[in-house]
């Protein structure tokens, strides 16, 4: 995957983007965690799929194949 | 992500950060482990109980280095203004029926006294007259707060030391329970295993073996989810690959049997179920959803657990 200047994929989002973008519907913030961790603390605004389920559900919860998602989880990759 | 794309979105984007970056840029959090009439309720009595007793309680967080400073200092403050007070006040500390004088021997005397009361101890040797006793009051108050302080502290961290040690005993003999059950399941599989590449169908009693092992497996792989995402305590990486290894061995023996469909079992049964159950919840061990940051080899095990479960799922 290619690497921008600021040392993101060009398919990453930025803390700074995603913080400007919280009131945007356009963007759908998708927390990938278990039940448990996303209960105890999420990004405001965030629609939960664990990923466990995202093969089984994703088509069903996002139905539109052209949404604009940002994933996250715990923390760094 | 990449499962994302797989199945076809083509507009993901991946934070890195994750909740690490955002909780510790302060940015906007939800929680939603409580409904919302409930905190309402429990912070009325929590903030009134807060604002009146709220110097007590930051005096009570101090650390013990530091109250132990303080009432060290408080005596000898108090006693040098007892001394004072002998400097042709018209009042000052009586010992026995003369007055302390204001020479270094005075000085002694208004210290012991200071230190008498602060104690709480009250021998009656050494007494304050006239205005002084407001301040012998205020010191006795004082003393004893700040002394309960001091021995809460040294009983609290006692008792943490205690609690610690019973944390850590109880979580390694969970970690040993782990581990023997692991290797239980993975015998009892192997056995299995042999069982059906021999015979082809499974007699009811081994079936029922097999369904007993599934549901320990169960329990264990519940256990090391929960050491992966809620434990306050945390093994050594070295014990956590080795639960991983012996973890994924037994999905990859779960795996083959599943793979040639467990002759004579039917998708109803609770063998089945508990095959699928098993399969969720280790699709969800995943190296970058654990809070924590582990070495690139643990996060390839944990993702090589949730790639087996996926073929169960």
């Amino acid at each position: 995957m290619m690497k921008t200047n600021d040392g993101l994929s060009e398919r990453g989002i930025s803390y700074d983007e995603l913080l400007a973008r919280l009131e945007d519907r356009a963007l759908m913030i998708l927390n990938v965690m278990p039940k448990e961790i996303f209960v105890a603390g999420h990004i405001l605004g965030s629609v939960h799929l664990p990923v466990a389920e995202i093969e089984a559900k994703a088509r069903q919860r996002i139905s539109n194949l052209d949404q604009e998602i940002a994933v996250y989880c715990a923390g760094p990759a | 992500m990449s499962l994302l794309e797989k199945i076809g979105y083509a507009h993901v984007r991946h934070y890195q950060g994750g909740m690490a970056e955002w909780s510790e840029r302060g940015a906007p959090i939800e929680r939603s482990a409580v409904s919302p009439a409930e905190p309402a309720l429990r912070a009325a009595p929590r903030q009134s109980h807060v604002s009146r007793f709220s110097w007590l309680e930051r005096l009570a967080s101090w650390p013990l280095e530091r109250l132990i400073g303080t009432w060290l200092g408080m005596i000898v403050v108090f006693g040098v203004v007892y001394w004072l007070a002998a400097f042709g006040m018209g009042w000052s500390l009586r010992a026995g029926s003369d007055w302390i004088k204001p020479d270094l021997e005075g000085l002694e005397t208004a210290l012991y006294f200071s230190f008498v009361t602060a104690l709480s101890i009250g021998y009656g040797d050494v007494i304050p007259t006239g205005a002084l006793r407001i301040p012998a009051v205020i010191e006795g108050v004082a003393g004893l707060l700040i002394f309960g302080c001091v021995i809460s502290k040294l009983v609290s961290r006692r008792q943490e030391e205690l609690t610690e040690e019973i944390h850590r005993t109880t979580f390694d003999d969970r970690l040993d329970r782990v581990r023997t059950n692991l290797h239980l399941v993975f015998s009892d599989l192997g056995v299995v295993q042999r069982l059906q590449a021999e015979q082809g169908a499974l007699p009811g009693q081994v079936l029922r073996r097999l369904e007993s092992a599934v549901r320990v497996f169960r329990g264990e792989l519940q256990t090391i989810h929960d050491l992966l995402y809620a434990s306050r305590m945390e093994p050594d990486e070295e014990t956590l690959e080795s639960l991983l290894a012996n973890l994924a061995i037994c999905l990859q023996t779960l795996v083959e049997m599943h793979a040639v469909s467990l002759p004579g079992m039917d998708p109803s049964t609770s063998l089945e179920a508990g095959l699928r159950s098993v399969g969720t919840l280790a699709a969800e061990i995943c190296g970058d959803c654990v809070p924590r940051q582990h070495a690139q080899a643990l996060k390839n095990s944990m993702d090589q657990i949730r790639a087996l479960a996926r073929r169960i799922v």
